[in-house]
């Protein structure tokens, strides 16, 4: 294998470990010396060791056995309250001097040490003549110092910090170790002698040409660049983990339009580069203005098919704008001043008033013709309105019309073909559209426009015509007006994906926003 | 728009030649007619008819009658309106009907024998024009009988509803006119037409036999037609004197192109009409009207040769008479839907074929814009989705459950409300868009949190000042819904938006019914609410079962625009 195929492999803790190797020239380490250098844990050492072994880049070089002296919870007790020989001959010159006196019992009685380490010192001492016994049994601390008790106390000391090889101590002191170390039988010794292996490590052929790659430091592995890596410049030293970028990223949740607006977003500005200008009406309309201002007599089937939601309370508007209602009350009768027979009934103009919701574009337009628009002139509406059907796939309890109306001298039924074959472009990208004839209560000449959408084949995309007079005059407007309609849901629908109606307007959070599609 | 269906062999018949299904959509826009369905096996075909003014187009005679006329380019004669001989029959009308249903028109139709396909068309063509023209019978309803049974004159009369006994069509037994209306299914269903009235509309003959209780039913055995049957009595009653004129007219002309012949029938009124106290029906109802050419230029865009037009419009069924400038034209007798000039371009128009017109494009330079209402939204819009928001787009028909007694607001709390309720999911038009928001909540525990959405839209408030006693008003709201959503959440987002918007604001606490106690606020601007914010009440939250806590605001978009 490359070396640099078997340094990629590398744990980071593997390459640190090869880098002290280096650091030691290459030199048998031992595993205490490899934790020095490289300053990692004990228990990393001897992973990484194992690892490198197995991958025959480290093999051990020399095996000691050792002997180390370290204290026992014993000796942590002597170093606090001192050895029981010590703590006999101070016990006993502090006695003396408050002019108390001990016997052996009475040591024995204070329960500070165990009666056999008790006995094992008072032997000590007697042997070394640093106490006597008088009288009755008391002891009396003499003026000769025990040597055993300092000696003690110096390897107490020394081993206190960390555990110290055996060896390192006089033959002398060895012995004296030893007597006080943990033994079978003896459990309750300051020192325990343990035996400790030794190993000493060299890198293999294959291990020290990996170890000129590692550097004391650069092995360090991160998931995550921080700032204090840049501040400090340690990203140099630092191998960043390398990720499987095959795997899918965790899911979030954008701040992001709603689908359909978009696509209406979309419309309406494709709607303003044509130089329409946009307007807007009630959500509560009157009769008058939703259906009569745009000639819909009050008794006509045309009306019938429009079923509308009527308002509860209040039920009728105070007013209707004057002239408007008696022009339009005149129109519907006997033509007014339009040209027109009219419809020949009696118009009710109560019923004029009834509020409902509204239920046509139309409406808008109707409003805008009746407040000195424009001429030359373009609006658009996109108005939500109501018909009182059935929800379903294809009815929706609320949707959008878009409408408007173009008002010029120059209006005609070839312009309004015109217009049309505009919308047929812009709205659809379709090169071809086809004109029928159709009815709406309030257009003559009326036309249904038919495309060919690129990816839907042929498709009804609005209908048009121009506003009867009885709609225009009774409203104030002299000049030809286009009213036009497109129906674009079923395209929206189609780049979405969805086939009800109802999901464009969907309560379901995850549709919502998962719900995507390209408007060409 | 009725749809009535047919069979290709009887529509060739009445045409007088063979007609694929090709061609026969190539004529479609000739009588505004969509197919909407054609079984190739039974060569039945269904169509849409669009011109609510047309009648004489809701029967497969009518349609053939229009393609014919294009394809021989000339109105055809109907010597029934030419007849200058007195009638033989007539029918007498009562005094007193003026009051309850005033108008009658007859004739019968002799020498052709009806065929089952034939009376099928017959009663499709019936109740399509009584039902959709006649608004359910109401304005015009119209019978047909057995003539061999009829001893004329016949009278058209009023009865007391007990006093006359007949068998209605479809039972066995003879009911008095009051029983009629209590148990016959025409009697309940078309009853109330006649409601109040102490005298009933009956028709009968010389003998006394009862022909019908119009627009109810008719007799079981003289106003029962069968096939095989080859002498007919059409009667049109009805309130509207020129419609039932044109539905006698239209039902004439149908049996006319079926090979029949017409004879009309003497009407005798004790009471005046607009067409005098006696007249002679089927008959013109029409007038000659004078058209200025120009009239019909201007609204085609094209400078239309009067020679032109005139070929044009008899290729319709028009007569004209055309001098330089001025066309005199007359409608025929079926249609009677000339209101205005524009109307009779319409027809030139359409008799040309819409595909004859070359578009023109419009010239004239307007500029494009959008109001102030909706520039202010789509800033805020881009606003909130910056901010991390997903936006919502709702329906906005909700019920009063969802805006009111769900938000903890007090029962009386006003909304705008549907009369006609249809369901009373769709009962109310919103008030404020948080209830649109919540309900969004409900229906998507299962989406990943956090939940940030926001929608602005319109709403309706009622307001008793307002013309149309509720201002429309555009709205702003947000939720934020996650286990730590908290008033500071909303509150930053809030004090975002307004500071992009240049707009100072304070909060004043606010105690709210749907709102945490302490914990909510009303926006004001220059001392003026605009607007709401704060944390729902658990109370809220567990009417919509709704399981994580959510803070909310409210922004009013009018007061933005009006100030910028």
């Amino acid at each position: 294998m490359q070396t640099s195929a078997v340094y990629d492999s590398l744990h980071p803790l593997e390459i640190n470990l090869l880098a002290a190797f280096s650091q030691s020239a290459d030199k048998p380490v031992s595993d205490s010396s490899l934790q020095e250098i490289s300053r990692l844990e004990p228990s990393q050492v001897s992973m990484a060791l194992g690892w490198l072994q197995a991958k025959e880049l480290v093999r051990i070089h020399s095996e000691v056995t050792t002997a180390w002296v370290g204290l026992t919870e014993v000796g942590h007790r002597y170093l606090e309250i001192g050895s029981p020989p010590e703590w006999i001959v101070k016990t006993c010159r502090q006695g003396a001097e408050e002019g108390r006196s001990f016997t052996v019992k009475d040591l024995q009685g204070l329960n500070t040490f165990p009666p056999a380490e008790l006995s094992r010192a008072f032997g000590l001492l007697k042997k070394e003549g640093a106490i006597a016994l008088g009288a009755g049994g008391r002891i009396e601390a003499t003026e000769t110092p025990s040597p055993t008790v300092e000696k003690l106390q110096t390897l107490l000391n020394q081993v206190k910090e960390s555990p110290q090889e055996l060896l390192s101590f006089s033959p002398d002191q060895q012995a004296l170790l030893r007597q006080y170390a943990v033994k079978r039988g003896s459990a309750q010794e300051p020192f325990r002698i343990d035996d400790r292996v030794q190993r000493e490590y060299t890198p293999t052929k294959t291990g020290k040409a990996v170890a000129k790659r590692c550097h004391a430091g650069a092995v360090e592995e991160v998931s995550q660049l921080t700032p204090d890596m840049l501040k400090d410049g340690s990203w140099r030293s630092k191998r960043f983990r390398k990720y499987t970028i095959s795997l899918r990223p965790p899911r979030v949740a954008p701040g992001r339009r709603h689908p359909y607006r978009e696509f209406l977003d979309l419309v309406k500005h494709k709607l303003v580069a044509m130089g329409f200008q946009e307007m807007r009406g009630p959500l509560v309309e009157t009769e008058f203005w939703d259906m009569d201002a745009l000639y819909m007599p009050q008794f006509h089937p045309a009306r019938a098919i429009h079923d509308v939601y009527f308002v509860k309370t209040p039920t009728h508007a105070e007013t209707i704008a004057e002239p408007f209602l008696s022009q339009v009350a005149a129109t519907h009768e006997h033509g007014g001043p339009t040209g027109s027979s009219g419809w020949g009934y009696r118009y009710d103009k109560e019923r004029a008033r009834r509020l409902i919701l509204r239920s046509q574009g139309t409406a808008v337009s109707a409003r805008t013709l009746a407040s000195n628009p424009l001429v030359p002139g373009k609006y658009f509406s996109m108005a939500r309105c109501f018909r009182y059907d059935q929800v379903d796939a294809t009815h929706a309890t609320d949707f959008f019309q878009i409408e408007g109306i173009v008002l010029g001298d120059d209006i005609n039924f070839r312009t309004l073909l015109g217009l049309l074959t505009i919308f047929a472009k812009e709205m659809a990208q379709a090169q071809e559209s086809k004109f029928f004839p159709a009815y709406f209560p309030f257009t003559e000449p009326s036309v249904e426009l038919h495309v060919r959408h690129p990816k839907l084949g042929w498709m009804e995309l609005g209908g048009a015509g121009l506003f009867r007079p009885e709609v225009t005059q009774p409203l104030g407007v002299t000049v030809p007006v286009i009213a036009w309609g497109l129906g674009l849901d079923r395209m929206a629908m189609v780049a979405l994906g969805i086939h009800d109606i109802r999901e464009l307007f969907s309560v379901d959070l995850e549709k919502v926003r998962t719900l995507r599609g390209r408007f060409a | 728009m009725p749809t009535i269906s047919f069979f290709q062999k009887d529509f060739e018949r009445l045409l007088g030649r063979t007609a694929p299904l090709e061609q026969l959509e190539s004529w479609l826009p000739l009588v505004k007619g969509e197919l909407k369905d054609y079984t190739q096996a039974t060569g039945e075909i269904r169509l849409e008819l669009q011109d609510s003014n047309r009648p004489d187009l809701w029967s497969v005679e009518g349609i053939a009658r229009q393609i014919r006329i294009k394809l021989q380019g000339s109105p055809l004669a109907y010597p029934f309106l030419q007849t200058k001989t007195k009638p033989k029959r007539s029918i007498l009308v009562a005094e007193g009907l003026e009051r309850v249903r005033p108008y009658v028109a007859a004739c019968t139709a002799t020498g052709y024998t009806v065929t089952e396909e034939s009376l099928t068309q017959l009663i499709q063509a019936q109740e399509k024009l009584a039902d959709l023209y006649g608004h359910k019978r109401k304005t015009v309803s119209v019978g047909l009988y057995r003539l061999s049974r009829i001893r004329f004159p016949v009278t058209y009369g009023l009865v007391k509803p007990t006093e006359a006994r007949f068998t209605p069509l479809g039972l066995s037994e003879k009911l008095t006119l009051q029983e009629i209306l209590t148990v016959h299914p025409k009697g309940i269903e078309y009853g109330s037409i006649l409601v109040d009235q102490p005298l009933l509309p009956l028709l009968w003959d010389t003998e006394g036999q009862i022909l019908s209780f119009p627009p109810i039913i008719n007799s079981q055995d003289i106003g029962q037609v069968h096939a095989g049957d080859s002498d007919l009595l059409v009667e049109v009653t009805g309130t509207d004197m020129r419609m039932v004129l044109l539905t006698l007219n239209i039902f004439a002309t149908n049996l006319a192109d079926r090979g029949a012949v017409i004879d009309p029938i003497d009407i005798q009124y004790p009471y005046d009409t607009e067409w005098g106290k006696s007249l002679r029906t089927p008959c013109d109802i029409s007038d000659v009207q004078k058209i200025p050419l120009k009239a019909i230029d201007s609204a085609l865009g094209l400078p239309f040769d009067a020679e032109l037009v005139q070929q044009t419009l008899r290729a319709y069924g028009y007569e004209v008479k055309a001098s330089r400038h001025i066309l005199a034209v007359r409608l025929p007798h079926y249609r009677s839907d000339l209101m205005h000039p524009v109307d009779v371009a319409e027809d030139v128009a359409i008799s040309r074929g819409y595909d004859s017109f070359v578009p023109l494009m419009p010239a004239q330079f307007t500029v494009g814009s959008l109001s102030a209402l909706e520039m202010m939204s789509d800033y805020i819009r881009d606003h909130m989705i910056g901010q991390g928001f997903q936006e919502i787009f709702s329906n906005i028909l909700l019920s009063r459950e969802e805006l009111v007694d769900r938000m903890g607001l007090p029962a009386a709390d006003q909304v705008v409300e549907v009369d006609n309720v249809m369901s009373q999911s769709f009962s109310c038009l919103r008030s404020w868009i948080l209830p649109s928001l919540l309900r969004v909540e409900t229906a998507s525990p299962r989406a990943f949190y956090p939940h940030r959405l926001f929608e602005i839209g319109e709403v309706a408030i009622p307001d008793s000042t307002h013309e149309l006693g509720s201002r429309t008003m555009v709205q702003l709201g947000v939720v934020i819904a996650h286990p730590h959503a908290n008033f500071s959440e909303v509150h930053t987002c809030l004090d975002m938006l307004m500071f992009y918007l240049v707009k100072d604001y304070e909060l004043e606490p606010l105690s709210h019914e749907s709102f945490l106690d302490g914990r909510a606020g009303t926006i004001l601007s220059q001392g003026q609410s605009v607007g709401l914010i704060g944390e729902l009440h658990p109370e809220v939250l567990e009417n919509w079962g709704i399981s994580v806590p959510i803070s909310v605001f409210e922004l009013d978009m009018d007061w933005l625009c009006a100030e910028s």
